[in-house]
């Protein structure tokens, strides 16, 4: 009888290996499955890197159908959608999957965020904004939504609500964003003072300060508003102080400055300031008023001695065109046709330069502008210094 | 098939073989619902065959119910608007 207990341990023993064999099976078989969308995967991100985004786009909707989980792979879709400047397909794209049912709030909010940057491709700023503003008020994606807000309201040029929501945005992440609100302080101040509310500029300029109190705009603000009042003696003291707080904007301040120094007649101050200058500054333009200065004071000589000294120590095409100008009138005969072929091609060389460059993006801009037309920084873009510009 | 596997196939059917050659007295069985009289080498193998088969089934039909609801699931999610 005893094999009978035999039996009756071999069926389940038996059983359990059958059920094995029987997985293994079918694991090999899915695994096949995996390995085929993951080669799609990657034929679609070779596609992508190579720059074949019409292919790219082919297999990644061709994975998107076949996979369960597909919104991460809807989310690429229509970035790359948006990418290319298909805005309505990624706009499409996009509003189908926050209508999907069964999805989770995480991802939903994603797509939001994602349809958002969409409209604002597409320029439906007003709708953008609508968006933004419901994420925000439902706490979600906040710091990203109130960015894209206040990139809105800045190309609206509504600086009060840029400036509540960069408020709200500095409360959010803890991050300081007083640097880029005392710009829109600076934008509705030179706003008031265009419209001659010259009160409700000051107040503006007042609040620029208390968000940050080197602010060089803020001061180059102040010192134009009181200049353009007739108080030329206190712009001095503002145009001085901005030189001090960002010493690297002496191009765009100096004209002001010495034309305020001019109008309160304090020409020994501009001289003790621009002497002080030259140890700390290694542009030329404190080189070229200095010697505007001599030449008015003590006579072409000492202008020319001053300067060819100077240029000795900074070598620019500036002021070479400066000692050039100086010097032509003595010059006579064949030796001035040749200054004058000199003169010509310094000045075509200035011409063509670039002044300013931003030092985020380095887009190159012969104005000076406050926010970066390229990448929408504030104050990144500063005079450039070298032999050709400063 | 891999030749391991040929050569691990023969020598079990090889032992079967033998095993079944030295047990193969007959035994009486009564399994409830019917009495059968079967060499003791055949009702072994018998057992072998039918736990392998009982647990292969098993492990099958539970994922092949699996990969259905899967698969259902997907048609519902599948209402694209991808076509350009
Ligand atoms: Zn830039």
């Amino acid at each position: 009888m005893n094999h009978l207990y035999v039996l009756a341990a071999l069926i389940p023993v038996a059983f359990v290996l059958g059920w094995w064999a029987s997985r293994q099976i079918g694991v090999r078989r899915s695994g096949a499955e995996v390995s085929e969308l993951s080669s799609d995967y990657f034929r679609g991100l070779n596609y992508l890197l190579n720059e074949e985004q019409d292919k790219a786009i082919e297999v990644f909707l061709k994975l998107a159908e076949y996979n369960r989980d597909t919104v991460e792979t809807h989310l690429a879709l229509g970035n790359l959608f948006r990418r290319r400047g298909e805005v309505d397909r990624a706009i499409r794209l996009h509003q189908h999957l926050v209508s999907r049912p069964g999805l989770t709030d995480a991802m939903k909010t994603v797509a939001l965020l994602e349809l958002g940057e969409d409209y604002m491709r597409a320029g439906l700023l007003d709708r953008a904004e609508a968006l933004f503003s419901d994420l925000v008020a439902m706490d979600a994606h906040a710091p990203s939504a109130l960015r894209h807000l206040i990139a809105i309201y800045q190309h609206e040029r509504d600086w009060h609500k840029a400036i509540e929501h960069a408020r709200r945005l500095e409360v959010m992440t803890g991050e300081d964003e007083a640097p880029m609100i005392a710009q829109f302080y600076c934008e509705l101040a030179d706003r008031s003072r265009q419209h001659g509310a010259r009160a409700e500029a000051r107040d503006y300029l007042r609040q620029a300060f208390e968000c940050q109190p080197d602010c060089v705009r803020a001061f180059m603000l102040t010192g134009r508003l009181l200049s353009e009042d007739g108080q030329h003696a206190e712009a001095v003291t503002a145009y001085e102080a901005a030189i001090n707080a960002d010493i690297a904007f002496t191009p765009d301040i100096l004209p002001p400055l010495l034309n305020s120094y001019a109008r309160s007649q304090q020409m020994e101050r501009a001289e003790g300031f621009l002497r002080d200058m030259l140890g700390r500054y290694h542009g030329v333009s404190p080189v070229l008023a200095l010697t505007h200065l001599y030449r008015q004071r003590d006579g072409e000589r000492a202008a020319v001695d001053f300067l060819t000294a100077q240029l000795r120590l900074r070598p620019s095409v500036r002021g070479l065109m400066a000692l050039i100008d100086a010097t032509m009138d003595k010059i006579e005969g064949e030796a001035r046709e040749n200054f004058l072929i000199l003169r010509d091609l310094t000045r075509k060389l200035l011409e063509g330069q670039a002044m300013y460059r931003c030092s985020r993006c380095g887009f190159g801009a012969k104005a000076h502008h406050w926010q970066c037309p390229s990448c929408k920084n504030w104050s990144t873009i500063r005079p450039i210094h070298g032999v050709a510009s400063e | 098939m891999r030749p391991l596997a040929i050569v691990i196939l023969v020598i079990f059917v090889a032992a079967g073989l033998v095993l079944g050659a030295l047990n193969a007295d007959l035994v009486d069985y009564d399994l409830a619902f019917a009495r059968m009289q079967l060499p003791k080498g055949a009702a072994l193998l018998g057992a072998m065959v039918i736990g392998w088969l009982l647990g292969g089934l098993t492990a099958w039909v539970g994922v092949s119910m699996r990969q259905r609801r899967q698969r259902r699931q997907l048609r519902a999610d599948q209402k694209s608007p991808l076509a350009p």
